[in-house]
């Protein structure tokens, strides 16, 4: 074989590190190699073009480059040899800069890595062979999970463009946070009157099927072809005949539910419609407070609908939805605030959370859109917002900003002097984050306009004084003990992960950090894209983020599913298990351990049986080939040879 | 006692040759302590079986290995098994290489075979032998230079001293008194303990001595019963090239470890690979640790029953703690 | 950097590292990208899968000459082909287990779980394997090379 070997200096990113002068040279000694060069950005336009150029001079039949992470640049070489006539297959990548220049300043011993990982490189390619991908047809519907503002924005835009949708949702209304929501930042306009119209449109749209009260059960496919099973969870009432009038909620005789749409700042019915603008705008029993189940008779719900709706006897439903692609939008869910003991949350009634405010605020929510205290329903004086409770701080492991908290403060601040003109404001906060457009403009609003007072400091200590709860704290640009008495505390707690968004991940078979959030492809040049084909990701899911990025996010994942679904087929890789049918001695054992199903018996005259990869299921994991004890079935690009000769490259 | 058995055998053939195509026992070799395998056909040979301690060979190779005795659709074929070789049989039936129902077990019950090589030591220069007989737990053996007697116990393979399962675990009927195991349970792996009490370079020197002796005539591997890879095995393919032709210990270790890390979780410790190894390299000891390895981790034995799956070729989501 | 000192030598040490394409080879790549430093010795081989792994490919390293072998992919669940190392973490316990019966320092293989977004995570693997390594010194192996028809063993 005849081997180009191309070594990137990367500017300085690669080359302050390693001589690459050297690594050039020295690879040049190895058998088989006829080329070496360096250069300084190797995957820019004329980087390409130069190892295009001596393929054709020197007739390389395979190519090294040592660059970058192949998670990074891969697939731009492999195009690249491609082009001037090479198989993409006949490439291989040796990682010098992530896994060598940037983890270590010791020039000498990189160098040497650099150099012992070219030598497996080419060690590798000489027993690469030229492979070939297949295609599949893509099922051009597209599943979005989680029906929040990101996740409804990505449906209309599917549906949008005439692809067949379909929504899941946990709850049993779409809206998601944004629905909770009064006002939204830095614009103070209403939240459901731009929210609602748009899950009036995913009511409507006829290529939208909406599962509400609907959870994953379980994932199976690939890109392009994903069978997902969904449970639709039992509401005991018949949707269909439901009309969404309301009167069992009127009449139902269960009334001490705690409302969740309403933060439990309020009671609510155990037949209900979560919300007056809830979509689908239809009735659900709640099992645990419903006297029927409890105790075993009541029944007025049943007896008072006019549409004969109720049944009590239903019992969950898994449905299958075939589709192409998976939208990820499955949002986030709140701190929880008692793990600041000394602040009190859950001990005094009137230490509420940011989003309770918000119920508080709205209209709609528990008090009719008065301002009162939890505790005896006085309307406040003196309200005390505290920044980052549960954000940057790593004694709580949340060591990230949520991002949207220092607005959102703002907002209510700002809210709080609209409602009661004679209120005072104040706001305890570390550093104020408010980089978006119009949004420090906003923030300095509040400030100067309001009349809020914004204390740099953390609180100490918050306890109760009379009917008042006093707020013990530092002022740091002071640098004195400041001490304010309030009637509500409101405390920013921020964002953490949706519960249930590691299971939701281990289904998908998609990554997340620490935290819970699911990791994008690449954090810049990839964000909605996963590590998984044809699992994408919007909103909050992936990351704290404020409505503005959630809704572009949803965009974004929306136009990836598009230009997925452009073209008819997709390419399946052929990095896939192949069997050697006269190796094969029919054990078996590749089929009983393989987690696809992508291995069946194939039937040879005189009944001899020898196994079989049907290539467009198998996903290219070499399971069957670490299990295979005669190694019959060898994974392409990944076989035995390759990898013994890159062991045998370092240990001989 | 064994000539009984021997009787009772032929007896039973008898009786089910009408039901087999063939069936794979045990006649005498070029002497008395000499067996080799046999495969009757008809009738007239039912009267070669033998049944005595010198039946070393697990015959269940022969159910699946070539050359291979493979019964035709809807008929079967039956086996002589020892308690450990019904053991491979139960592993052979397990990893779907055998149905039960095309094969008949007999089975019978072993105090523990006779390594032959352990008695021509004994005899030392004399090497015919006239008459062996096996008394009272003593075998007397007539040969050239006058009579030798020696207790059974002394002369017994390595495999049998240490047999937990002396009786058939899966059989259509049993020939002759179910008996005691030599060793109780716990003990099982005590060789294995011991040898890991020795510092990692003893070990390491023991195994360097010890194999460098291997001429990799793969003759362990061959009288595997569970080793299905026959000429396909990747010891000596050079595609994928795994090992080299070279007489390197490198090579010899790594076929060892190929042969001992694809039985991991799989091996019934019938004990031929030793039996058979001209070199006398301890082989089954290796696959020993690996049996005691599974047992600890995953509580697994190999051949006791049918419907599980080694451990190796399966998965627990909930194990903690490895 | 005080425990680096006390290491054998300063010699670099031959340690191969198996590590899957969808967790592990993007936690080294998310260490590098965040700069964080680490020794030197360790040369990757990327997989698809720790499920790949057969162990025979760390035996046979083992036996010629590699120092050590780390082996890292999915945390548990987390496998991008939802069990393939489950599977493999069984193969990995039975080798690491074996290893010392023929004389080989169980420390030498190690297997771990690192996802792609734990740089730091993949940054203490490779600083703790590398020096568990250097404290064991050169792997003493069995001669391997020698030439057995020409020479007695050790």
């Amino acid at each position: 074989m005849r081997i180009g070997v191309f070594v990137c200096q990367c500017g300085t990113n690669i080359a302050s590190t390693v001589d690459t002068e050297r690594v050039a040279q020295e690879v040049k000694k190895l058998p088989d190699v006829v080329y070496t060069t360096t250069y300084m950005y190797t995957c820019s336009e004329p980087g390409q073009q130069e190892i295009q150029r001596a393929i054709e001079e020197h007739n390389l039949q395979g190519v090294v480059v040592a660059a970058c992470s192949p998670r990074m640049h891969e697939p731009t070489f492999r195009r690249a040899v491609e082009k001037a006539g090479l198989n993409r297959y006949m490439f291989e990548m040796a990682n010098i800069r992530e896994h060598v220049s940037w983890v270590s300043n010791d020039r000498e011993a990189n160098t040497k890595k650099a150099i012992e990982l070219v030598r497996m490189a080419v060690a590798k390619l000489r027993f690469n062979q030229p492979l070939f991908p297949s295609r599949v047809a893509i099922n051009k519907r597209v599943m979005v999970i989680g029906g929040g503002v990101a996740g409804i924005q990505a449906a209309l835009d599917c549906a949008d463009a005439g692809l067949d949708v379909v929504l899941v949702e946990r709850r049993t209304s779409i809206g998601g946070k944004m629905a909770q929501l009064d006002k939204t930042f830095p614009t103070i306009d209403c939240s459901s009157c731009i929210l609602g119209p748009k899950m009036v449109d995913v009511a409507q749209k006829e290529n939208i099927t909406l599962h509400a009260y609907s959870e994953i059960e379980s994932v199976s496919g690939y890109v392009g072809n994903f069978a997902v099973r969904v449970r639709k969870k039992a509401t005991y009432v018949d949707w269909k005949a439901c009309t969404g009038c309301g009167v069992c909620m009127e009449k139902c005789p269960s009334r001490k539910v705690p409302d969740e749409f309403n933060e439990g700042l309020s009671f609510t019915r155990a037949i209900n419609i979560p919300f007056p603008q809830a979509i689908p705008k239809k009735a659900t029993i709640n099992r645990s407070y419903c006297i029927y189940f409890t105790k075993g008779k009541c029944g007025i719900c049943a007896k008072v609908c006019p549409a004969k709706a109720i049944r009590y006897d239903m019992t969950d439903e898994v449905v299958t939805e075939e589709v192409g692609a998976i939208i990820v939008a499955t949002g986030y869910d709140l701190f929880d605030p008692s793990a600041y003991g000394e602040y009190g949350a859950g001990q005094y009634r009137d230490v509420i959370t940011g989003i309770q405010y918000e119920r508080i605020l709205s209209a709609s929510g528990p008090f009719g859109g008065h301002i009162k205290r939890p505790s005896d329903g006085r309307e406040p004086k003196d309200v005390v917002f505290i920044a980052c409770v549960g954000s940057r701080d790593a004694s709580v492991g949340r060591p990230y900003c949520s991002g949207v908290c220092c607005m959102y403060i703002a907002k209510q601040a700002i809210l709080t002097k609209d409602h009661i003109p004679n209120s005072r404001s104040y706001v305890f906060y570390m550093d104020i984050r408010s980089p978006a457009k119009n949004y420090d403009e906003f923030v300095r609003r509040a400030q100067e306009e309001y009349g809020v007072q914004y204390i740099r400091g953390r609180v100490g200590k918050i306890y109760p004084r009379g009917d008042r709860l006093v707020v013990q704290g530092m002022d740091t640009l002071l640098g004195i003990q400041v001490e304010v008495e309030a009637d509500l505390v409101v405390l920013a707690t921020g964002i953490e992960a949706s519960r249930g968004a590691r299971e939701l991940a281990e289904k998908l078979h998609i990554s997340y950090d620490q935290y819970g959030f699911f990791m994008e492809n690449h954090p810049k040049l990839r964000p909605v894209e996963t590590n998984t084909a044809g699992i994408y990701l919007a909103g909050v899911c992936q990351g704290p983020k404020d409505i503005p990025a959630s809704v572009a996010q949803g965009s974004a994942a929306a136009a990836k599913v598009l230009a997925l679904f452009a073209r008819d087929t997709i390419e399946t890789s052929p990095q896939v298990a192949s069997v050697t049918e006269r190796a094969c001695i029919a054990c078996g054992k590749c089929i009983e351990v393989c987690p696809y199903g992508a291995i069946r018996w194939k039937e040879l005259k005189g009944g001899v049986r020898k196994a079989e990869v049907i290539t467009t299921v198998c996903q290219g994991c070499g399971l069957c080939n670490a299990t295979c004890p005669p190694k019959a079935i060898q994974l392409q690009h990944a076989t035995d040879n390759q990898i013994l000769a890159e062991i045998e490259e370092l240990c001989a | 006692m064994w000539s009984e058995i021997t009787k009772k055998l032929q007896e039973t053939v008898q009786n089910i040759m009408p039901q087999v195509e063939a069936v794979i026992g045990w006649e005498r070799g070029f002497n008395e302590i000499r067996i080799k395998p046999v495969v009757i056909k008809k009738e007239g040979d039912i009267s070669k079986l033998v049944w005595n301690p010198f039946c070393v060979q697990n015959l269940s190779g022969y159910l699946v290995k070539s050359p291979a005795v493979i019964p035709r659709e809807g008929r079967r074929v039956a086996i002589c098994v020892k308690g450990c070789d019904s053991r491979s049989v139960t592993a052979l039936i397990q990893e779907g290489f055998l149905k039960r129902d095309q094969i008949f077990i007999i089975g019978i019950p072993c105090s523990g075979t006779v390594d032959w090589r352990k008695v021509m030591k004994r005899l030392e220069r004399s090497s015919v032998i006239h008459r062996a007989e096996i008394k009272d737990g003593r075998l007397m053996v007539e040969h050239a230079e006058g009579v030798e007697e020696i207790p059974l116990r002394e002369i017994l393979l390595r495999r049998c001293l240490r047999c937990v399962y002396p009786n058939p675990t899966v059989s259509d009927v049993v020939i002759g008194e179910t008996v005691s195991p030599h060793i109780e349970k716990e003990d099982l792996y005590k060789d294995v303990e011991a040898f890991e009490r020795k510092s990692l370079d003893e070990r390491r020197k023991f195994w360097a001595e010890t194999l460098s002796r291997c001429i990799r005539c793969y003759a362990c591997r061959n009288a595997c019963p569970l080793c299905i890879c026959q000429d396909w095995c990747i010891a000596e393919r050079r595609d994928p090239k795994w090992v080299t032709q070279k007489p390197t210990l490198k090579d010899i270790l790594l076929f060892h470890g190929i042969h001992a890390l694809h039985l991991a979780g799989r091996c019934t410790e019938c004990g031929e690979c030793e039996r058979v190894c001209p070199m006398e390299i301890p082989v089954m000891f290796i696959k020993e640790k690996l049996n005691e390895t599974t047992l600890r981790l995953f509580s697994y034995e190999a051949g006791i029953d049918s419907n599980l799956v080694p451990p190796l070729l399966t998965f627990n989501p909930h194990e903690t703690g490895i | 950097m005080e425990e680096r000192e006390k290491t054998k030598n300063n010699t670099e040490m031959r340690i191969l590292g198996f590590l899957c394409n969808w967790c592990s080879y993007g936690g080294a790549d998310t260490a590098g990208v965040s700069r964080l430093k680490q020794p030197t010795d360790l040369r990757i081989i990327r997989i698809p899968c720790t499920g790949r792994m057969d162990p025979l490919f760390a035996f046979k390293a083992l036996i010629s000459g590699a120092d050590g072998v780390l082996v890292s992919g999915c945390h548990p669940k987390d496998c991008h082909y939802s069990v393939g190392n489950l599977y493999a973490r069984r193969r990995f316990e039975v080798l690491k287990d074996f290893l010392p019966f023929l004389g080989i320092e169980s420390d030498r293989f190690h297997y771990t779980w690192v996802s792609a977004s734990e740089g730091q995570r993949w940054q203490e693997v490779v600083t703790e394997f590398s020096r568990r390594i250097h404290e064991l010194g050169r792997n003493p192996g069995f001669d391997m090379n020698t030439n057995l028809v020409n020479s007695e063993a050790r």
